[in-house]
């Protein structure tokens, strides 16, 4: 256990040293939140009711699919695999710390914003934070483990960073986040549908936590973790 | 003496590529024991079938004793630091971390280093001190000395002598000879999958014979030579091109 606890903040020591996740867990989301947030309550007053769900939204769909992935290919695709192995430690340690890791920086950056949005942009704090909370933990594994598929499934950083900006540019824009969902032409809310993005937004606007909402989240994380479980397993090979 | 590895019939196929061809030898506990074969000649296949990094598709391993593996020089996260990197394979194999052989391998001096900044030679020093954490009996070294300049070869030779005297077995892949020679008990020669030659160097020459081939490169030439005896051809040899270069 206390192998494994310091592998856990190590390895969110490198997350920051490294910068991507830096970058793209911290510094981006909260510049958005810093700009659109003055533009969104400005132009349309009434998104301050959910300001702070639409620009976690944006925060952890950008941390996972952008931030993730580059830390898998470094460990699935190099040699560092093989320190795993060499020292007889299960090769989907990586995927776990840099999970548990990339979580804890999605989380620190969701609550800085549902701090500080009140305070900067009138944001009504959501009605019940108990629910709130336990959406947003839904939402970052579910994000989190379609990153992971991305991470192990390409073995190269640039093709990486390019399938994760096309998983990553409509599942913001088609999410509702931007503007209301209704506003989409039918083809693009159904394609919005598939992306987590859309239903962990629905999950934690909501005041309670609806099976309906709750539903696609979990089957997209189960066949997702399923997916990932099979690319450790053809990497170990 | 006992047998720290023995391989049976060891094979490994890359999809038609039949790597490993049956390879069959021993490793005596306490010896140096050396893969030596030109690039793409199946050391490293056959280092990692021994390792566990790789499964064989047929053939029979057996280790006798705990295995410590040098990796390669791309195998830590670039912003690990070394002693970080020291702690967390302490913790995995559940050992003492070896205050001593770290200040022999001058890790302490790199502590402040993250890993993308550490020459070659640092690394394989860190690789080597990593290996050892686990306070192996069988130490496994690939090419340990491959892009190391003069100063850093001689100063890991150092380290592995040092690790031979402590009776610990290494297998070292190499396809530099003068390296093999000096450090190894007994080789392996391997080409094409297949082990050409096993036995001690003596033996080795007693069968091929010495012969060496010597380039000279200067600015304007290349000259070569060959000889049987390197000691005796080579001093002339110098002495005449330090005569030119004394003329510049």
């Amino acid at each position: 256990m206390g192998a494994f606890l310091y592998a856990i903040s190590l390895q969110w020591k490198l997350d920051i040293r490294s910068k991507t996740i830096l970058i793209t867990c911290y510094i981006v989301p909260l510049l958005f939140f810093a700009i659109m947030g003055e533009i969104f309550t400005s132009v349309m007053p009434e998104s301050k009711y959910t300001l702070i769900q639409s620009m976690t939204v944006f925060g952890v769909t950008m941390g996972s699919f952008i931030g993730l992935p580059p830390s898998l290919v470094e460990i699935y695709s190099s040699d560092i695999n093989k320190v795993y192995k060499a020292n007889g430690v299960p090769l989907y340690l990586g995927l776990v710390l840099t999970n548990i890791s990339a979580y804890i920086h999605l989380f620190i950056m969701s609550i800085l914003l549902y701090i500080t949005a009140p305070f900067f942009f009138h944001a009504e704090i959501p009605e019940h934070p108990g629910i709130y909370f336990a959406s947003l933990t839904i939402f970052i594994a579910v994000s989190l483990c379609i990153a992971s598929i991305i991470g192990l499934a390409i073995k190269d950083q640039a093709k990486t960073s390019m399938i994760s900006i096309i998983v990553f540019l409509p599942s913001v824009m088609l999410s509702g986040i931007m503007f209301p969902i209704e506003l989409l032409p039918k083809a693009f809310e159904r394609i919005g549908k598939v992306f987590p993005a859309s239903w962990g937004y629905k999950l934690m606007a909501d005041h309670t936590i609806r099976f309906e909402n709750l539903l696609p989240l979990i089957i997209i994380l189960t066949l997702a973790i399923c997916i990932c479980r099979m690319l450790v397993h053809k990497i170990d090979k | 003496m006992t047998e720290a590895i023995k391989i049976k019939n060891l094979k490994k196929h890359y999809g038609s590529h039949l790597v490993l061809k049956g390879l069959n030898f021993c490793v005596q506990q306490g010896e140096i024991f050396a893969l030596l074969g030109v690039n793409g000649a199946g050391k490293t296949t056959c280092m990692e079938c021994l390792e566990g990094l790789r499964k064989p598709d047929s053939g029979e391993i057996t280790i006798n004793g705990k295995m410590g593996i040098q990796l390669q020089s791309s195998s830590l996260s670039a912003h690990l630091k070394p002693l970080e990197a020291v702690k967390l394979f302490a913790k995995w194999n559940k050992t003492p971390i070896d205050n001593t052989m770290l200040d022999a391998l001058g890790i302490y001096e790199l502590a402040k280093k993250r890993y993308y900044q550490l020459s070659t030679g640092q690394k394989r020093r860190l690789h080597l001190a990593l290996a050892l954490t686990r306070n192996p009996d069988i130490l496994f070294l690939d090419e340990p000395t491959a892009g190391l300049d003069i100063e850093g070869r001689l100063s890991l030779h150092k380290q592995i002598r040092h690790l031979k005297a402590m009776k610990k077995t290494i297998i070292l892949a190499s396809h530099d000879m003068t390296e093999v020679e000096s450090l190894c008990d007994r080789i392996a020669i391997l080409s094409k999958g297949r082990i050409a030659f096993i036995g001690t160097v003596d033996q080795l020459n007693k069968t091929v014979g010495k012969h060496y081939n010597i380039t000279i490169q200067t600015q304007d030439k290349i000259k070569k030579y060959e000889c049987d005896d390197i000691e005796a051809a080579l001093f002339p040899l110098l002495m005449q091109y330090k005569k030119t270069m004394k003329q510049f």
